[in-house]
C-alpha cells in the first residue's frame, strides 16, 4: 500500500523550523512557569518539555503523509494501553504505584498534546487560533491563581504568549499559502519571516529605546524576583545573607521553609546607651535592619517593599561616608508618626563579621557616622560606626523573654501597657497607610487566621491587649501542660508542599521559627484591623552583667518579629517567638568591649594628590574638613600635607600599607594630635584659612582609602538609585502619544506624496510631461480613477468623460484670448497622446504641442478639484489604500 | 525623403478615410475594422470569429470593396464559402485539357486574387483548411511540378462561427497561428443596434455605392512604410516581457513562440500607422495583446482564458507607464525590421 503525501519535505522542514520549534520553546517557558504553581509537576519541566517536543515532532512529520486522524488515535490509546498495563505490571509498593501513574498520566496529557498540536499545524486551517486561545487561557488561570496582581506579573505572563499567538498564526497562515512548487520557497519565506521579525524587533527596539528607564526599573524588580527562586531551590533557609564584600547582612526576603540554618559567628558587637527610668538597668532593644511589609503568597515568602507608605528605613551605606562624616536623615522622623514619650538613644556599633556597607541599628535611626576602630582592637573589629535613633520610651526586647521575679521589669511592662492601652483604635496617619499595614490576602487558608485571631482575642478590647493575648496563646499550655507551641528550627513542611505554610504551622505542627510565629503574628494583628509589619534583624539578649550596655550579636541572632503601630507611639516591637532553649543556653563568651574612642581632632577628606613613601608624607586636596567637631566644606579644593609616619593605614577591606595607596585614591585623615588641641577655630575661619594655620606637614593617625573602583561603583549606584517606580499612565500617554503621531502620518503620506508629485510637476523641465503625468495619475488615482489595467488612451477617455465635459473640448491654448491667469483646459487625452509621443515617439513634439504639455497640468487639477466636493476629496486623500494600491505592482502568478 | 513623408501623411489620412467609410456600413465597429486593416499593413491575415449574423461577411465584404472598387478595378476580390464538401481544387484551381492546345492548362482558382473572403472556414474539411493556409504562409501555390506565385497583395479575411457550433473542424493552433490577428466582433451597443434598426435599407444602399478609397498602390506603399515604423526599445521590451510571461504563466498551457513576438511586432508598428502615427505607444501595447496572442495560446480552462492574458498586460503596461523616457531616440528611419 503506497500513501500519498499531503506536504513535501519542504513544507515539513518549514512546519518544523517555524511552527514546531518556536512551540517547542515557548512551551518549555509555559512548562517551566508552571512548575512553581502545581506540585503535581514536580519541576520536571525539562523531562515533560521533552515529552510535548516528541509528542509534536513526531506528528508533524507523521501527519504529512496521508494518514486518517481517527485510526491513528485509536492506535495511540492502545499504546498508552499498552504502556500502562506494562507499567503497573513493574512497579512494587502503593507510594511507587502512585508516583508512575501520576507520571505516567503528565506523560500522556503533554504527549498528546503535543499529539493534537502537530495534528493541528500540520492539516488544521484554524487550528492555530485555537491553540493561542487555550494558551491564553492557561496563562488566564495561572494569573487567577496570583493574589498580587501587579503590572509586572501580568506583562510577564500575557507578553510571551501574545508574542507566540502572533507569531504562529502568522507563519501557520503564511506556510499554509505556500506554493510548494516555487523553486524559491526557501527564499520566499526566509524573506517574509525576516521582514515580520525585523517589524517585531523595530518595535521593541523603539519601544525599548523610549522606556529604557522605565525597563531598568522592571528589570531590577524582577532581578530580584529571579533571586527568590534562585534561593528556594536549596530547601534550607538561612536568615543572613552573604554579601558581596563577604560581609553577612540580613537578607531581604525570608521564606517560610522546612528549616533554619544556623551558625555561631560573631557578626557584631554593639553599645546601646538605652536604659530604664533607673538609669542603670539596661534596656535593650532589637536591631533592626529592615522591615518586611509584603508577604508573597505564592512563594510564602516576607519580601522588602521599596514602595511601603511612609517609609521610615532609614539605610545609609556607612562604608561610603567619609570617617566622621555624619549621614543622616529626619524625613524617617516624621515618617514614624510618634510624638509621644520619644527619645534620641545613641549606639555604637563594631562590626565583626557584619558586612561593611550594613547598617543596621534599633528603630527608629536617623544618623550614621562611622568611625575608626581604636588601634588595639583593629584586629578584632573591622569597622565601627556610631547610630541615633528616635527611640520609643516603651519600647524594649522584653515581651516575651520576661526575666521573671524582676520588679523592675515587671513594673515598667505594667506602666508600658497602660500607657499604649490608652490608645484605643488605631487610624493611623490615613487611609492609605491602614489599607497597606492591613492587607490580607483574601484566601480561606487566612480566613482560618481571622477566626483564630478573633477567638484568642474575644475578651480583650484594646490593641496592646489582642497583642498580649496573641502572645499569651503562644506561650499557653495545652491539656497535658505541655507547651502548645515550640522552637524549632527544623518545623518540617506539610504534607502538600503548596499548602499554606502559616496554617500548617498554627493548626497542625506548632511549631515553627521565628519567622512563623512574626507571620503567624502579623496576620493574626492584621486580620483584626491592627496595623502591623515584620521587622527582620538581630534579637538583643542581655547577657553581659559586667558591661552593662554592651550587646554582642551571633549569626543565630538573626530574628524577625512584629512591630504593631500605635496611634501617637510609633511602631513598637513585639517578639512571640517562644524561648529557644538553645539561644538562651548557648554559651558564646562575650569579649572585652573597645575602650573609648580618642578625641578627634582633624578629619579630612579628599584625593591623594602626591605621594612621598620615603618621607611618609601625602600631599592631598582637601574637599570637606571636620575641625574640632566643625564641619568645613568648600567646593575649590585646598591643598594640604599630611605625614603619616605614625598613622594606621586602611581600607574597607582592613589595614594596607601606605605604598598600596595611588594618586587620585579617595581618602580620609584623621588625627588625634595633641599639637591640634590648643589650635582652634575662629567663627570666621574657612576651610582654606583653618588649613593654612596649621602645622606642616599635619600628623596624622588614621587614613582611611577608597579605592577607584568602589567610587566608580558608588558614583553608578548613585546613578542608579534615583530610579523612580514606573509611572505607568504616563506611559500609558507616551504610548497613546506615539501611537497618535503614528496614525496622523499614516493618514497624511497619502497628501504627503501627493505634494511631492505636485512640487515636482510644477517645476520646468525636460521631464515636465512624465511628471505631469505621473502627478495627474497620482491625483486621479488617490480620488478613486486608478488607472489599472487600462491603456493611457483608454484612460484618458474615461477620465475625460467624468472631469473635462464635452461642453468644454479640447482647446489648445490660444495666446491672444489670456495673459497667463486664463489658463485653457486642455483635454486629458490630449495630453496623454503627447506624452506617449514624447515617450515612445522619434520626432521631438512640435512647438504647440510643447505648450500643451507645459500649460496642461495646473488647469487640469483645477478641474479635477472643481469637479469633485471638498468633502470627497478629503476623504480619498485620507484613504491609504489608494495609495498602496497605487504603488503596487501587479503580480502574474495568483 | 521629404516627398515620402508627404505621401506618408496624405495616405495616413486616407486610412482615416477608409476607416470612416467602412463605418457607414458596419456601424460602431470601428476597432474592429482597425484590425483588419492592421493585419493588412502587417502583410498578415486576419481571422474572425463570432455567432452568425454578426456583419462579418459584410464587413469583409464592404472592406474589399473600398479597397478594390465596387467594379473590381485594380485590385480583385474573391469570396469562397467554406462548406464540408469543399475540395483543395476548388481554392486552388485544377489543370484542364485544353482541346485546342492539346495541353492540360492551369486553371486558376479563386485563390489568384488580392483579397480573399473565406467565409466560415472551419465549416471545410482540414484538408481544404490547410490547403488554403498552407498559400497563405508561402504566398505560392505548387501544382504538380510548377510552382505559381500569388499576386504580390494577397490579404485573407477568413471567418468562422465559434468552434462549439455543430458541423465546424476546429482550426488546429498550429494553423491559428497563420492568422495574425483573431478578432471577435461581438454585438453591437444598445444605441447602434436601435440606429442600424432604423435604417436598415440605407445599409444595404451604403454597400452597393461604396467607394474605393485606397489604391492598391498606396497599400503597398503603406506596408513598405510599416516596416520603418519607430519603436522604442522599451516596447520590444514589452513584447518580449508579454511573450515570455505566457510561457511561464501557471493557467496558460502553450505559450506563444517567438514567432508569435515577431507577429506580434509587425502588427504593433502596422496598428500605429492605422491609427495615424509613426511610433508605437503604450496603447498600440495594449489593444494588440489580445488580438494578436490570444488565439496562439492554449488556456487551462475558461476562466483562465478570459483572465490570464489580461493579468499579464497590466503587469507590463504597469511596468511601462512607471518607466521614465524623457530622451527621444533614433529617428523612425533608422529603426530596425
Amino acid at each position: 500500500m503506497k500513501i500519498g503525501r499531503v506536504h513535501s519535505w519542504k513544507k515539513v522542514l518549514a512546519q518544523l523550523i517555524l511552527l514546531v520549534a518556536p512551540t517547542v520553546l515557548f512551551f518549555f517557558y509555559l512548562l517551566w512557569d508552571l512548575n512553581h504553581f502545581y506540585t503535581i509537576l514536580e519541576n520536571g519541566w525539562v523531562m515533560q518539555g521533552c515529552y510535548f517536543m516528541a509528542g509534536i515532532v513526531i506528528t508533524t512529520v507523521f501527519y504529512a503523509w496521508r494518514f486518517r486522524f481517527i485510526t491513528t488515535l485509536a492506535l495511540l490509546l492502545l499504546f498508552y494501553y499498552g504502556i500502562y498495563k506494562y507499567v503497573a505490571g513493574l512497579s512494587i509498593g502503593e507510594f511507587d504505584a502512585f508516583y508512575l501513574s501520576v507520571q505516567f498520566i503528565v506523560f500522556i496529557f503533554l504527549f498528546s498534546l503535543g499529539w493534537l498540536a502537530g495534528f493541528g499545524f500540520s492539516r488544521s486551517k484554524y487550528f492555530t487560533v485555537f491553540w493561542s486561545v487555550l494558551l491564553l487561557v492557561i496563562q488566564i488561570i495561572v494569573v487567577s491563581k496570583t493574589t498580587d496582581v501587579k503590572v509586572n506579573v501580568l506583562i510577564s505572563a500575557f507578553a510571551p504568549v501574545l508574542a507566540y499567538a502572533f507569531y504562529i498564526i502568522y507563519t501557520a497562515e503564511l506556510i499554509r499559502n505556500m506554493n510548494e512548487e516555487e523553486t524559491r520557497f526557501s527564499w520566499f519565506i526566509i524573506k517574509r519571516i525576516t521582514g515580520f521579525l525585523l517589524v517585531i524587533l523595530v518595535m521593541f527596539l523603539v519601544i525599548f529605546n523610549i522606556f529604557k528607564n522605565d525597563f531598568k526599573a522592571i528589570e531590577k524588580e524582577w532581578g530580584n524576583a529571579q533571586a527568590n527562586y534562585d534561593k528556594g531551590d536549596g530547601k534550607s533557609e538561612n536568615m543572613n545573607q552573604k554579601d558581596k564584600d563577604g560581609g553577612m547582612g540580613n537578607k531581604d526576603q525570608t521564606k517560610l521553609s522546612g528549616n533554619l540554618s544556623k551558625d555561631k559567628q560573631l557578626v557584631f558587637v554593639a553599645k546601646l546607651d538605652n536604659y530604664f527610668d533607673d538609669g542603670k538597668t539596661p534596656n535593650p532593644l532589637y536591631f533592626t535592619s529592615c522591615y518586611y511589609t509584603k508577604f508573597d503568597t505564592l512563594t510564602q515568602t516576607f519580601e522588602r517593599d521599596s514602595l511601603m507608605p511612609y517609609n521610615d528605613l532609614f539605610e545609609p551605606d556607612p562604608s561610603r561616608i567619609p570617617l566622621y562624616f555624619t549621614k543622616w536623615d529626619s524625613t524617617v522622623i516624621k515618617n514614624t508618626f510618634a510624638t509621644k514619650n520619644r527619645k534620641v538613644v545613641t549606639a555604637d556599633i563594631y562590626k565583626v563579621a557584619l558586612s561593611a556597607s550594613r547598617y543596621i541599628a534599633p528603630s527608629t535611626a536617623f544618623f550614621c557616622q562611622p568611625m575608626s576602630v581604636p588601634k588595639e582592637y583593629k584586629e578584632q573589629y573591622k569597622s565601627t560606626y556610631r547610630a541615633k535613633m528616635w527611640v520609643s520610651e516603651l519600647n524594649s526586647a522584653y515581651f516575651i523573654y520576661n526575666p521573671a521575679g524582676n520588679k523592675m521589669l515587671e513594673q515598667f511592662q505594667d506602666v508600658r501597657f497602660a500607657k499604649l492601652r490608652e490608645v484605643k483604635k488605631i487610624t493611623g496617619p490615613d487611609k492609605k497607610f491602614m489599607d497597606y499595614y492591613t492587607y490580607m490576602p483574601r484566601n480561606d487558608d487566612y480566613k482560618k487566621i481571622t477566626q483564630l485571631a478573633k477567638q484568642v482575642t474575644a475578651n480583650t478590647n484594646t490593641p496592646v491587649d489582642k497583642m498580649i493575648a496573641i502572645r499569651d496563646y503562644f506561650l499557653s499550655k495545652d491539656e497535658f501542660k505541655q507547651p502548645l507551641f515550640k522552637y524549632s528550627d527544623n518545623p518540617g513542611i506539610p504534607g502538600m508542599p503548596s499548602a499554606n505554610k502559616l496554617c500548617y504551622f498554627l493548626f497542625e505542627n506548632k511549631k515553627g521559627y521565628c519567622a512563623y510565629y512574626a507571620g503567624a503574628t502579623l496576620f493574626m494583628l492584621r486580620s483584626l484591623g491592627i496595623p502591623s509589619r515584620v521587622a527582620a534583624g538581630y534579637l538583643t539578649v542581655d547577657r553581659s552583667s559586667k558591661n552593662p550596655g554592651w550587646y554582642w550579636f551571633y549569626a543565630n541572632q538573626a530574628h524577625a518579629w512584629v512591630q504593631v503601630y500605635f496611634q501617637g507611639y510609633g511602631w513598637i516591637d513585639f517578639d512571640t517567638t517562644v524561648p529557644d532553649m538553645n539561644t538562651h543556653q548557648a554559651s558564646q563568651p562575650d569579649g572585652t568591649p573597645p575602650t573609648n574612642m580618642p578625641q578627634t581632632y582633624l578629619v579630612a577628606d579628599g584625593e591623594v594628590l602626591e605621594l612621598d613613601t620615603l618621607k611618609k608624607q601625602i600631599k592631598m586636596t582637601v574637599e570637606k574638613l571636620l575641625y574640632h567637631d566643625k564641619d568645613y566644606v568648600t567646593t575649590k579644593a585646598k591643598e594640604m600635607t599630611i605625614d603619616v609616619s605614625m598613622a594606621t593605614i586602611t581600607a574597607d577591606t582592613g589595614a594596607v600599607k601606605l605604598s598600596s595607596i595611588k594618586k587620585g585614591n579617595h581618602i580620609t585623615a584623621v588625627s588625634y594630635a595633641e599639637v591640634l588641641k590648643n589650635i582652634l577655630a575662629d567663627k570666621k575661619d574657612s576651610l582654606a584659612s583653618i588649613i593654612n594655620k596649621l602645622p606642616v606637614p599635619v600628623p596624622i593617625d588614621e587614613l582611611k582609602v577608597m579605592s577607584k573602583e568602589e567610587l566608580k561603583k558608588l558614583k553608578k549606584k548613585n546613578k542608579e538609585l534615583p530610579t523612580e517606580p514606573i509611572d505607568w499612565i504616563r506611559v500609558g500617554w507616551i504610548l497613546l502619544l506615539i501611537i497618535t503621531a503614528l496614525v496622523i502620518l499614516l493618514f497624511l503620506s497619502p497628501w504627503l506624496i501627493w505634494q511631492y508629485y505636485n512640487t515636482k510637476a510644477k517645476q520646468m523641465n525636460n521631464a515636465k510631461a512624465y511628471n505631469s503625468y505621473r502627478a495627474a495619475l497620482y491625483y486621479l488615482n488617490q480620488m478613486g480613477y486608478p488607472r489599472d489595467g487600462k491603456g493611457p488612451q483608454e484612460y484618458a477617455y474615461e477620465i475625460d468623460l467624468k472631469f473635462t465635459s464635452v461642453s468644454n473640448p479640447v482647446r489648445v491654448s490660444n495666446p491672444d484670448r489670456g495673459n497667463g491667469t486664463n489658463l485653457h483646459l486642455i483635454s486629458f487625452s490630449s495630453f496623454s497622446n503627447l506624452y506617449q509621443k514624447t515617450k515612445y515617439g522619434s520626432i521631438p513634439l512640435t512647438e504647440a504641442e510643447q505648450k500643451m504639455v507645459n500649460e496642461f497640468y495646473k488647469p487640469f487639477i483645477k478641474q479635477v478639484k472643481s469637479k469633485t466636493k471638498f468633502k470627497t476629496r478629503i476623504s480619498k486623500f485620507l484613504n491609504i489604500y489608494n495609495t498602496i494600491h497605487y504603488f503596487t505592482q501587479p503580480k502574474i502568478n495568483n | 525623403m521629404e516627398e515620402q513623408n508627404v505621401q506618408l501623411e496624405q495616405t495616413l489620412g486616407n486610412i482615416q478615410k477608409l476607416v470612416d467609410n467602412v463605418e457607414t456600413v458596419i456601424r460602431g465597429k470601428r476597432m474592429q475594422i482597425q484590425y483588419v486593416l492592421t493585419a493588412l499593413l502587417a502583410k498578415g491575415h486576419i481571422l474572425m470569429e463570432d455567432n452568425p449574423g454578426t456583419g462579418k461577411t459584410v464587413m469583409a465584404k464592404t472592406l474589399a470593396k473600398s479597397i478594390a472598387g465596387v467594379q473590381g478595378g485594380e485590385a480583385s476580390f474573391k469570396r469562397i464559402q467554406f462548406t464540408p464538401d469543399l475540395l483543395p481544387m476548388d481554392l486552388i484551381g485544377s489543370h484542364i485539357f485544353d482541346d485546342v492546345k492539346k495541353e492540360f492548362v492551369f486553371k486558376k482558382g479563386p485563390l489568384f486574387c488580392n483579397l480573399l473572403l473565406a467565409d466560415e472556414i472551419n465549416r471545410a474539411s482540414p484538408k481544404v483548411q490547410s490547403a488554403l493556409l498552407e498559400c497563405m504562409a508561402e504566398h505560392q501555390i505548387t501544382m504538380g511540378e510548377t510552382t505559381y506565385p500569388l499576386e504580390k497583395l494577397f490579404f485573407t479575411i477568413a471567418t468562422q462561427n465559434p468552434v462549439e457550433m455543430e458541423g465546424t473542424y476546429p482550426l488546429p493552433a498550429a494553423q491559428l497561428d497563420r492568422f495574425f490577428i483573431k478578432i471577435y466582433f461581438g454585438y453591437v451597443d444598445e444605441a447602434t443596434e436601435l440606429n442600424i434598426y432604423k435604417d436598415y435599407l440605407g445599409i444595404q444602399n451604403n454597400l452597393d455605392n461604396i467607394k474605393q478609397v485606397l489604391s492598391m498602390k498606396e497599400i503597398l506603399f503603406l506596408q513598405e512604410q510599416t516596416e520603418k515604423v519607430f519603436i522604442h526599445e522599451e516596447i520590444i521590451t514589452g513584447v518580449r516581457n508579454i511573450v515570455r510571461d505566457t510561457r511561464k504563466h501557471p493557467d496558460i498551457v502553450l505559450g506563444a513562440s517567438t514567432r508569435s513576438g515577431i507577429t506580434f511586432l509587425k502588427c504593433l508598428k502596422a496598428f500605429a500607422l492605422v491609427n495615424g502615427r509613426t511610433f508605437v505607444t503604450e496603447d498600440d501595447l495594449n489593444q494588440l495583446t489580445g488580438p494578436v496572442l490570444d488565439h496562439r495560446l492554449i488556456f487551462r480552462n475558461k476562466e483562465a482564458k478570459q483572465k490570464a492574458l489580461a493579468t499579464i498586460l497590466t503587469k507590463e503596461l504597469d511596468r511601462l507607464s512607471r518607466l521614465k523616457i524623457t530622451t527621444n531616440a533614433n529617428t523612425y528611419n533608422q529603426s530596425p525590421i
